[in-house]
């Protein structure tokens, strides 16, 4: 689809692009409905979210649910510890997964297949499987209640592994065999030549591997009980009830969560855009 | 089982060259590559492979909710055949997956659409089209819940409005799954659009240079250069697809529980809903039977070994690798 | 800044008095009750100086599973929150405090609790929780509709029969209105009805279902009846939308629902001056199901003394007042209740008070949830009108059946 604009086929080019933003306009729509509902909800009344059939727009307009989350949880502490917990599984996964990936992509060593088969069949075990013997090793270890309780074990990644294998895969290596020539070593050739050209496929790996760990809810409630040492997501799991949960708290506090995640998003997407410029210019 | 070898293509020179005195022995090559792996390996293994092994071991036992292990042998795997729902929660979850997979090539056309240079408005739809990605599962789930609403959700409001009567989606047991699956896919359609925009932009601008000159059309250029240029991701999403939508228990825990009912979970479309994860979930934490729970999980990653496996041995065919 | 909280190693110190400060978790899965909570554990440290409490929150989807994790492991925490499910499940496996020599010790008499409360947390004539408040059933109802139709309000003296015709006349489909909510639920509806049949969910020793017994199919008709007669929303609209709410709607008449509801009830606007509640109309005879958690001590705890003391001191009468005023719970404590009912005056909250003295234990078995768990599923097609309530009834009975001959 990709195409060099050209004014000589201006008509043409208009109708497709109708087209073209017809079908992400539609799509759009469907995305983004959720995290509308997410604020509407967030700023309306208890009462008018339990309402029959649902109001659409707040017919009262309250904003201290807001103001709510941050009394009913130490918010600042948990979005701390989330963040030093995001930090420190995405540095560490990001970096050795490229490693990994890396060798298994363009190195050849004894038992590397097997490895490979081995790495990855940790994907494919549901993860509650992990739940019960992680806690029980932490536990051991005497790291329940603590920050590296929460990374170490997610410290590495077999889906990362994976993916960066893939990409490292996808990419010519006729750069990497001229830099061998010049006499550089395996990890040179890694760490100045092939890195730089596998930013897209590191910043896609850095981008889920974020968000997988701001969402993690059911390790970080099973290894932690200190309120204090709580993450976000697990913080926001306290406040639903037994018999009774006050959704619009809720969303106010999944959405004062999120935001962060959306204003990352935001600033390390504009490095997805083509780094090498077109000829036909621009 | 090696399927994994790695792929070469037929172009591309025997790696720890010894040609040349200079350049590292084919040891010191090995020495370079487990150096690499080392971090990955170690960790993996402590908190990974190793509750694989224990859980493996605990399938052939009886065992209580709190530990305590009895060798049992097969007993459990043989419980699983005198066992009616896992059957139909097989079932339950090939067809999950297979709606799963038709998705695939949807989301690599958006990517497309989204990576043509000068589109306008190119990063808000970007941020848009990741925004379920992001979204709290709390969240989501009550917004589909109240979209499946059978008497006044906003899916059957817009079908009234063409004079369709809607079924209740997420509580009859025909329509429940596709309404599961539905969510799978929008949730999982912007994790999938990072990674074929990121392999998109791995594409050198000539190839489209070079088509263009040849005169060929937006559809053919994507079929003829953009798949097979991204087809090691293309694989990759597969792959996982395949292997999470196997495993998928979140969307459908979320739509079938009940939340605050002291009698748990009463969604009567449950036995049409319930994948192979969620019998595992049932059985080991609701009814406490970690070695029957074990069973089920291990006839789960059978099944999913088997299917990658396959992937694996057909990418070959392909999947074009640099 | 290494709190290492509740991190009670399996090993056994003879439990002697500690000399220096003791610091105890105690573990809650209700948000609402947290600040309730915390009050009782500062009332406790300001008795016990060298005894402090930190009062640890996991919800309760998540709750069961921590506490899994955390058994297995050696390192619950030292007092929390049980139910009736779970209760011999723990209690056989030896999680728990033993608390029946440590009684009269800690200020604690079992007569201060509703006996049913008392024999849920007691196994093999050991009792394991001290109860520490309750759930009765009661009939809450729209006053506006019965009044548009011209309806008496429920009272104490109705029967199956007086719900039945109210409910008839008070169905109007034509403007989307019902008579009654008749969602499959166990503690909510059928297991009430059953009851009040003469029959019994699980039979006393624990060993047999009741399911199959012919009074325990006219508990299960009694609600299919009312659906199929189209007085009560289907089951795939009561599944879409959770019942309270749909009640709260404003299109339904009359619902069965937890003393719990009040504390929703009570903060909706739509509902106020046209709500209120009743005891449950009677069958053969006057039954309603009770609930109510306990408070139990964890075995293995470090600290066993202290712990039975804190234990003493939430089954107190001190901190069931401190509950009655803060919390949005029924304290078990005998003679604290009316403080709930006074806190709530909009609502005829007695009625669930006046149930108590027939009350009967919500039915466990050492391992509950593997039948309590199918029932919804298996009954469903009774309530849609696919299968006949007497086959699923024998048919959960076998499954039931099955599951307690595994129970060891």
């Amino acid at each position: 689809m990709p195409e060099v604009q050209s004014s000589s086929r201006a008509p043409r080019h208009r109708a497709r692009s109708v087209a073209v933003h017809a079908v992400l306009i539609a799509g759009s729509v469907v995305m983004l409905g959720p995290f509308l509902w997410e604020l509407v909800t967030a700023l309306k009344p208890f009462s008018e979210t339990t309402q029959l059939p649902p109001t659409l727009l707040p017919h009262h307009w309250q904003l201290s649910n807001f103001t709510t989350v941050f009394r009913s949880l130490p918010f600042g502490r948990m979005f701390l510890n989330t963040v030093l917990m995001t930090v420190g599984r995405t540095v560490c996964q990001v970096a050795f997964s490229a490693m990994a990936g890396y060798a298994f992509a363009r190195m050849r060593f004894r038992g590397s297949a097997v490895l490979f088969a081995l790495f990855l069949s940790v994907l494919m075990v549901p993860g509650l499987v992990f739940l019960i013997p992680q806690y029980l090793i932490i536990e051991q270890l005497g790291w329940l209640n603590t920050l590296q309780g929460l990374i170490v074990p997610m410290m590495c990644s077999a889906f990362g592994t994976f993916m960066m294998r893939q990409f490292f895969m996808s990419l010519p290596t006729d750069i990497e065999e001229a830099a061998r020539l010049d006499g550089a070593n395996p990890w040179q050739v890694f760490w100045r030549v092939v890195l730089p050209l596998a930013r897209p496929g590191l910043l896609a790996l850095t981008i889920l591997t974020v968000l997988s760990s701001w969402n993690d809810l059911m390790y970080p409630l099973i290894v932690n009980t200190d309120p204090q040492k709580m993450t976000l997501s697990a913080g926001l799991a306290s406040l639903q009830g037994e018999h009774f949960t006050d959704y619009s708290v809720l969303m106010a506090g999944s959405l004062m969560a999120t935001a962060p995640m959306i204003v990352i998003f935001v600033l390390l997407q504009r490095h997805f855009i083509q780094s090498i410029a077109f000829s036909g210019g621009k | 089982m090696t399927p994994f070898a790695a792929q070469r293509t037929a172009g591309q020179p025997a790696r720890a060259g010894s040609r040349r005195g200079r350049r590292p022995s084919r040891n010191h090559g090995w020495g370079w590559a487990y150096l690499m792996i080392a971090p990955t390996t170690i960790g993996l293994s402590v908190f990974y492979l190793w509750p694989i092994a224990q859980t493996l071991y605990y399938s052939f036992t009886s065992s209580g909710p709190f530990g305590g292990h009895t060798w049992t042998g097969l007993a459990n795997y043989q419980a699983l055949g005198g066992d009616p729902s896992v059957g139909q929660s097989v079932l339950n979850t090939l067809l999950y997956t297979g709606i799963q997979l038709a998705a695939i090539p949807f989301a690599l056309l958006v990517a497309a659409l989204l990576n043509q240079p000068g589109l306008r408005g190119r990063s808000v739809y970007r941020v848009i089209f990741f925004l379920p990605v992001v979204t709290m599962p709390v969240a989501v789930a009550m917004l589909w819940r109240w979209m499946y609403q059978g008497d006044y959700g906003l899916v059957n409001y817009l079908l009234s409005l063409v004079g369709i009567h809607g079924p209740h989606w997420a509580s009859d047991p025909d329509y429940a799954l596709y309404s599961v699956a539905a969510i799978g896919i929008w949730m999982s359609f912007g994790y999938n659009l990072v990674i074929f925009l990121a392999g998109l932009q791995g594409i050198p601008a000539e190839y489209y240079e070079a088509a263009r000159v040849d005169g060929a059309g937006p559809v053919r250029t994507f079929l003829r250069i953009t798949v097979p240029l991204v087809s090691p991701n293309i694989f990759f999403v597969t792959v996982l697809t395949v292997i999470n939508s196997l495993q998928m228990f979140d969307i459908a825990y979320m739509m079938m529980s009940t939340p605050g009912s002291a009698a748990g979970t009463a969604n009567p479309a449950l036995p049409r809903v319930r994948s192979i994860s969620y019998l595992f979930f049932e059985k080991a934490f609701v009814e406490h039977d970690t070695g029957f729970g074990a069973a089920v999980a291990f006839v789960l990653v059978a099944f999913v070994v088997l299917v990658t496996v396959i992937q694996f041995r057909l990418q070959k065919r392909w999947v074009h690798y640099a | 800044m290494v709190l290492g909280a509740a991190g009670c190693s399996a090993g056994s110190n003879g439990g002697g008095t500690a000399s220096g400060p003791v610091q105890l978790t105690y573990r809650i899965w209700d948000a609402s009750q947290q600040p309730a909570m915390q009050s009782i554990a500062d009332a406790f440290h300001a008795a016990h100086p060298n005894i402090s409490v930190t009062v640890q929150l996991t919800a309760s989807s998540e709750y069961w599973t921590k506490m899994q994790a955390d058994a297995t492991s050696g390192s619950a925490p030292d007092v929390f929150w049980m139910n009736g499910p779970n209760a011999q499940l723990y209690e056989s496996n030896g999680i728990l405090m033993p608390l029946s020599d440590k009684l009269t010790a800690n200020g604690l008499s079992l007569s201060n609790y509703p006996s049913s409360l008392d024999s849920l947390y007691s196994y093999k004539g050991t009792q394991y929780g001290i109860p520490k408040d309750f759930d009765t059933v009661g009939l809450w109802y729209n006053k506006k509709l019965f009044d548009a139709a011209g309806v008496k309000y429920p009272d104490a003296t109705w029967t199956w029969q007086d719900l039945q015709s109210a409910a008839a006349k008070l169905t109007d489909s034509a403007k989307g209105q019902y008579g009654i909510l008749a969602p499959p639920f166990g503690q909510e509806n059928y297991y009430d009805t059953i009851l009040q049949a003469g029959g019994s969910i699980i039979s006393p020793d624990g060993k047999t279902s009741g399911y199959d017994q012919p009074a325990d199919i006219a508990g299960l008709k009694f609600w299919t009846d009312l659906v199929k007669a189209g007085y009560s929303p289907s089951l795939k609209s009561m599944t879409d939308t959770y019942p309270s709410q749909l009640f709260e709607g404003g299109k339904v008449a009359m619902y069965y629902g937890g003393s719990w509801d009040t504390l929703e009830f009570g903060k909706n606007p739509n509902l106020k001056g046209n709500t209120d509640v009743t005891v449950l109309p009677q069958g053969a005879k006057r039954a309603v199901v009770i609930h109510g958690l306990a408070n139990v001590g964890y075995a293995k705890t470090k600290h066993p003394k202290e712990t039975a003391a804190f234990i003493g001191f939430l089954g107190s009468q001190q901190a069931a007042e401190i509950e009655a005023q803060q919390g949005g719970v029924i304290p078990a404590y005998n003679g604290t209740q009316q403080a709930w009912v006074n806190a709530n005056s909009q609502f005829h909250l007695q009625s669930f008070l006046d149930e108590v003295p027939y009350s009967v234990p919500f039915p466990t078995s050492k391992n509950t949830s593997v039948w309590q768990n199918q029932e919804a599923t298996v009954f469903g097609p009774a309530w849609d009108g696919s299968a006949d309530v007497a086959s699923v009834a024998k048919q959960m009975a076998g499954i039931m059946n099955t599951a307690l001959s595994k129970e060891k």
